[in-house]
């Protein structure tokens, strides 16, 4: 129905644009005519197509995966390709809907203690594993000991079990999680896998033969993995809710962006993830067009500049918003993404909850900037020259990881700005794990970063309480401020969510006047498929954080074969 | 001979040794350490959980016991186990090494089949035609960058063309017997084409110096004047003394065989072990890293072997102890 109406309205454009252009030779009048029809129109914004056409049963679906899993065990689970697999083979207790509310999956309910201490979980009733055996009690119980026993490395699910006092079972369906204080989060923590305990016993946990060939829960069973190749999976029958559509999920690993983009021209892939460039090329592409689709949303990652706070540098709030101030992020939002991303005001995305948009960004404004670094005593001994301050220059180094290429172009746009009010910062490119281990040990002046969020969560205690300050904790920039410090330990105990909202806004306000980072943008992400895969829905969790998400697409019938 | 070789091989453990100590060393120097994340880490992990997980992996023990450790697994030829799957490594060489081998070895054959007889010609006639025109030709591809030759010969043959398969080792529905070697044969054309033209361009340009420099040599001149017609003075005479340098360098060579190609590898999506050792590197994965630096030491220390014996079976001078 809403391609229906989107053909009639390119059936305008052509008229327009063929009465616009009458001497024009015929051929070019084809040319243009040709790319308008069939040019998709990006979609920036959130679509749902549960509801359109009448879904059909059958086809293979072709995925793309940027690197190899390393393990099919969902406790050991680190990367997103990892998470692309079991998503369709092992369910959790909970999931995120396309709203970002905890929907059921594995588990029906979840009630909660007066004191917020004490999670008792009643598993479905219907819930089995693919060899026909109940999921019980007994494996989620498996599962959390798993994730906090200290000789397993699973690195996504520890910081939510730090606080875990006991877990046990009550009965066959029904486990009790007990935690030493109460936090307004807890229950994201079971967005949570379960593993087969029948299957781990005896085995060595980090080699059993189950990590590379899991035992299903979800609506597909794993059939195949050829290493650095494919990964098969087929319909699990077994499984008791909704079936997916498609027959069988072939994911394939490609890590160049230039080669996967071919096969979904080739039709050897139904989905891709874009980069800027590859976008830019799609857009302008008639065999593009002619395929494929492109769909662009919003989620909840943004990209900042942190400074660090510990740095004499950086130590005023005054210097760190000119540094804010110094950023021309209208033009990286015009010139690095074309339109498709939003300048933001604080350490969240516009999307999240705790996002006030009426905090304004900070403006643009040079002038204004070198007035806040001369009172922060800052000052150039000539006019032009190298600001200093107590005999120290104004200098520092900008780093920036290799793979980056978006934040590098941010970095080099703010040193230019830079350099015209007398500060000198130096763009440093840096291979990923070493940068990874400066920032962790905290030993940088600024750096460019890019925040990636796998949940809903908006709790900034980790990433800005004065008591995670690296190297023990993610508060990279050693943000202490004991007026948010106050507000965030609040706001992570207050158990009404209406309340919550309200002081984490609160909160957004003073992040943006003492600029611990300088918070950017928040970006677009890019996907594109062939157009015969329908029933997308988009989320600020992407489209693979939420439940169903993949598993609602299918296959238009005239391509299915 | 014999007494040649096993001299060589005993010099080989010493530098093996040597080898082993710097590439844990460099690896152990270099800033990150594992999990601090692959390619497609999407999280860090925080002081606590990455404190747990070095003593997980034992890197909270002094280097040297590290260093003991491993090296005591790897004389009883157990290369350990991966950081980041937790299988043997081994395990995880053996799944890339086949399809390596397939495509650098099929390089290396085409580089050298057509190199040799294309410098020969070349250089037996200097400045001819065919000598100019196959030197301009060299030259060219020797420059031409190997990504941008991929990125053009998919865009060739793949996509526009569509003769010949954009990505990975087989079809999906690969078939039996001679219609799945030619499947796979097909397959390999690309990426083969792309790691041989610059061996090729090189090499040729080597033999053609050689034979163009030995065919004004008085001993070509003196099999002439005895009567060996053109093409027998150059095969027979010519060749042989312009082969020395290229088998040497073919030592070289060798080893590349199991170096992988990370770009090619990565454009072809081939599951090779160049794409393994460079995910490795940026995953941290030690045991893997150092197990594939050692096996390309051991290859080029052997390379090198096979190749100086077969120096020595070409030319008496080297057998007799006269020159190298």
């Amino acid at each position: 129905m809403k391609s229906g109406s989107t053909a009639a309205v390119l059936g305008l454009l052509v008229l327009a644009t063929g009465c616009q252009a009458p001497t024009e030779s015929p051929a070019v009048r084809i040319a243009t005519a040709t790319a308008t029809a069939v040019r998709p129109l990006p979609q920036l914004g959130y679509i749902d197509e549960s509801g359109q056409g009448t879904p059909v049963d059958g086809g293979v679906l072709r995925r793309r995966l940027t690197g190899e899993p390393t393990t099919l065990n969902a406790v050991l689970q680190s990367s997103l390709p990892e998470a692309q697999v079991l998503q369709y083979v092992q369910r959790n207790l909970f999931d995120f809907d396309a709203g970002l509310r905890l929907a059921p999956g594995l588990a029906q309910s979840m009630e909660t203690s007066a004191d917020g201490l004490t999670y008792t979980i009643a598993l479905r009733a219907d819930a089995v594993w693919e060899d026909g055996r109940p999921v019980t009690a007994k494996d989620a119980v498996f599962t959390i000991r798993k994730i906090v026993d200290p000789k397993v490395p699973a690195q996504v699910f520890k910081p939510l079990f730090e606080e875990l006092v006991a877990v046990e079972a009550l009965d066959e369906r029904r486990f009790q999680v007990r935690f030493s204080r109460p936090y307004a989060f807890r229950p994201m923590a079971f967005v949570l896998p379960v593993l087969p305990a029948h299957r781990y016993e005896g085995q060595n946990f980090l080699k059993a033969k189950d990590n590379r060939a899991p035992l299903s829960s979800g609506p597909y069973r794993f059939v195949s993995w050829k290493a650095q190749e494919t990964i098969e999976l087929e319909r699990n029958a077994k499984y008791p809710g909704p079936r997916g559509h498609f027959d069988r999920i072939v994911f394939r690993v490609v890590p160049d962006n230039t080669t996967a983009y071919r096969m979904l021209l080739d039709d050897t892939l139904d989905e891709d993830q874009l980069d800027a460039g590859l976008k830019q090329k799609a857009s302008s592409d008639p065999a593009f067009a002619a395929c494929c689709r492109l769909v662009e949303f919003y989620n909840l990652d943004y990209n900042y500049i942190v400074l660090n706070n510990r740095s004499p540098l950086f130590a005023d709030a005054r210097v760190r918003r000119a540094m804010t101030m110094l950023l021309d992020r209208a033009s990286i939002v015009r010139g690095l993404y074309r339109g498709s991303a939003r300048i933001i005001s604080g350490p969240w995305a516009p999307d999240s909850p705790a996002y006030d948009a009426t905090v304004d960004p900070l403006a643009f404004n040079p002038e204004a900037a070198a007035r806040l670094l001369d009172e922060a005593g800052w000052r150039a001994p000539s006019p032009g020259g190298a600001r200093e301050k107590d005999g120290r220059r104004f200098e520092f180094d900008l780093l920036v990881s290799a793979g980056s290429e978006i934040g590098r172009q941010i970095d080099e746009m703010l040193a230019a700005e830079l350099a015209r009010v007398g500060v000198t910062a130096r763009v440093r490119t840096m291979e990923w794990a070493a940068f990874v281990e400066r920032i962790d040990a905290g030993s940088f002046e600024a750096a460019s970063l890019a925040w990636s969020a796998v949940d809903p969560n908006p709790d900034p205690y980790f990433y800005w309480h004065s008591s995670q300050c690296a190297p023990n904790g993610l508060n990279d920039g050693c943000y202490a401020s004991p007026e948010a410090d106050r507000r965030m330990a609040e706001a992570r105990q207050e158990l009404d969510p209406g309340r919550r909202v309200a002081m984490l806004r609160g909160l957004h306000r003073l992040l943006r006047d003492e600029a611990p980072a300088i918070f950017v943008v928040n970006a677009a992400q890019k996907h594109a498929f062939r157009r015969r895969v329908r029933g997308l829905v988009t989320s600020p969790l992407g489209l693979t954080g939420i439940w169903p998400g993949p598993l609602s697409w299918w296959a238009a019938p005239e391509a299915t074969q | 001979m014999i007494v040649y070789v096993a001299r060589r091989l005993a010099l080989a453990v010493p530098t093996l040794f040597g080898i082993a100590v710097i590439v844990f060393l460099l690896l152990h120097l270099a800033p990150g350490g594992p999990g601090t994340g692959g390619a497609d880490a999407a999280r860090r992990v925080s002081g606590k959980a990455a404190e747990e997980m070095r003593r997980l992996y034992g890197l909270d023990r002094p280097l040297p016991e590290q260093f003991a450790r491993w090296m005591g697994r790897v004389v009883r030829l157990d290369l350990g186990e991966s950081f980041v799957d937790h299988r043997p490594v081994s395990e995880r060489i053996r799944e890339a090494l086949p399809h390596t081998l397939a495509l650098n070895g099929l390089a290396l054959l085409f580089a050298l089949g057509l190199a040799i007889p294309l410098g020969v010609l070349a250089g037996g006639s200097p400045e001819s035609g065919f000598d100019r025109a196959s030197s301009a030709a060299l030259f060219a591809l020797y420059s031409l960058p190997t990504f941008w030759a991929a990125l053009l010969l998919q865009t060739l043959f793949a996509v526009q063309l569509r003769w010949l398969p954009l990505y990975g080792t087989a079809s999906d529905a690969a078939p039996a017997g001679l219609a799945g070697l030619a499947d796979r044969l097909a397959h390999l054309a690309l990426p083969v084409t792309c790691l041989t033209y610059g061996t090729l361009a090189f090499v040729a340009r080597l033999v053609r110096s050689g034979v163009a420099e030995a065919r004004s040599s008085d001993y070509v001149l003196a099999a002439r004047a005895r009567g060996a017609s053109r093409a027998r003075a150059i095969w027979g005479h010519a060749f042989p003394n312009a082969l020395l340098p290229v088998i040497t360098l073919a030592g070289l060579l060798l080893p590349a065989l199991l170096s992988g190609s990370v770009i090619v590898e990565r454009i072809f999506a081939w599951p090779g072990l160049g794409r393994l050792y460079f995910d490795s590197i940026l995953a941290r994965d030690y045991p893997v890293i150092l197990a594939l630096s050692l096996l390309s030491a051991v290859a080029t220390l052997a390379a090198t072997l096979v190749a100086d014996v077969a120096l020595a079976a070409a030319d008496p001078r080297v057998r007799d102890g006269a020159v190298g």
